[in-house]
């Protein structure tokens, strides 16, 4: 039986697309029984999907000096 | 905002060779790429990797066919810079030991019998983006992000932030499926920790 402590890294393997059908199962059944976990998974699901905004976005400064360069490069 | 879907209109432009539509690229995806070279190469050489990468990118974009993410397919520039500047530097790659240490910060928050004992709690946010719109959990999120060991860092960039296949991610920083599994699961436990720890008291 899948214990609350196997949740994290299984809910991460899902994620990833690395999980067996079987595991898929045995998760999908302890999520069915298990709030603190569904909050868990949906909660993770929502912080990886803001990953890819976490840095921000460059500065003025720092657009025009790619640009630059960029520019200089081709002439 | 930034993310990995990209918008059909903005592609055709960037591919018409739109220099508006350039610039608003490297508005969106500079600082990404900077974070993900900075484990790689280090801090000082990290500007000048991406640099050039935006070149080529710049060169490539003309024949970019969409079969992935432009992050992804930038990252992928990036990372290959990267590599090119080591070689040429006669250098080793930068990341930190790509040994796994001890279990992740989520283990002491359950009891012996395996059942939470600190269960997480209910995020306000319902949404990537409305998660983010609190300045002071994103100002503690980045500084987190800086602050851990290269080799999570480097995982967590380019398998969370530029979306990489999980394989792709493995061979590109030549480190095994199980080390990689269990360093990613330590830098998403600690990003975990820190919004449940600031969803329940405000702080970070
Ligand atoms: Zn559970």
């Amino acid at each position: 039986m899948l214990k609350c402590r196997d949740v994290p890294a299984e809910a991460e393997a899902l994620l990833d697309g690395e999980l067996s059908l079987g595991r898929r199962v045995a998760l999908r059944f302890h999520l069915f029984m298990c709030g603190n976990c569904r909050r868990y998974l949906g909660q993770l699901r929502l912080l990886l999907g803001a990953v890819p905004q976490m840095h921000g976005q460059a500065s003025d400064e720092e657009v025009d000096q790619v640009l630059k360069r960029l520019h200089d490069h081709s002439h | 905002m930034t993310s990995l879907h990209d918008n059909a209109s903005e592609l055709a432009q960037l591919r018409n060779g739109d220099e508006a539509a350039f610039a608003r690229l490297v508005r969106a995806h500079h600082r990404a790429l900077l974070a993900l070279a900075r484990p790689i190469v280090g801090e000082s050489e990290a500007a000048e990797v991406v640099q050039i990468a935006w070149i080529k990118a710049h060169a490539a974009l003309k024949d970019f066919e969409g079969r992935s993410a432009l992050r992804t397919w930038l990252s992928r520039i990036v990372i290959n810079e990267a590599r090119m500047m080591l070689r040429q530097r006669k250098r080793e790659v930068f990341l930190e030991d790509m040994q796994a240490e001890a279990p992740g910060p989520l283990v002491d928050r359950f009891r012996s019998d395996g059942h939470w004992s600190v269960p997480p709690v209910n995020w306000h946010a319902d949404s990537p983006d409305s998660l983010l719109t609190r300045e002071e959990l994103a100002d503690c999120l980045a500084a987190l992000l800086d602050s851990l060991p290269s080799n999570q860092r480097a995982l967590l960039e380019l398998r969370d932030s530029d979306g990489m296949p999980f394989d792709e991610v493995c061979n590109m920083l030549g480190v095994s499926a199980s080390n990689a599994r269990v360093l990613l699961h330590r830098a998403r436990s600690r990003l975990f920790a820190l919004v449940d720890h600031f969803e329940e008291t405000g702080e970070c």
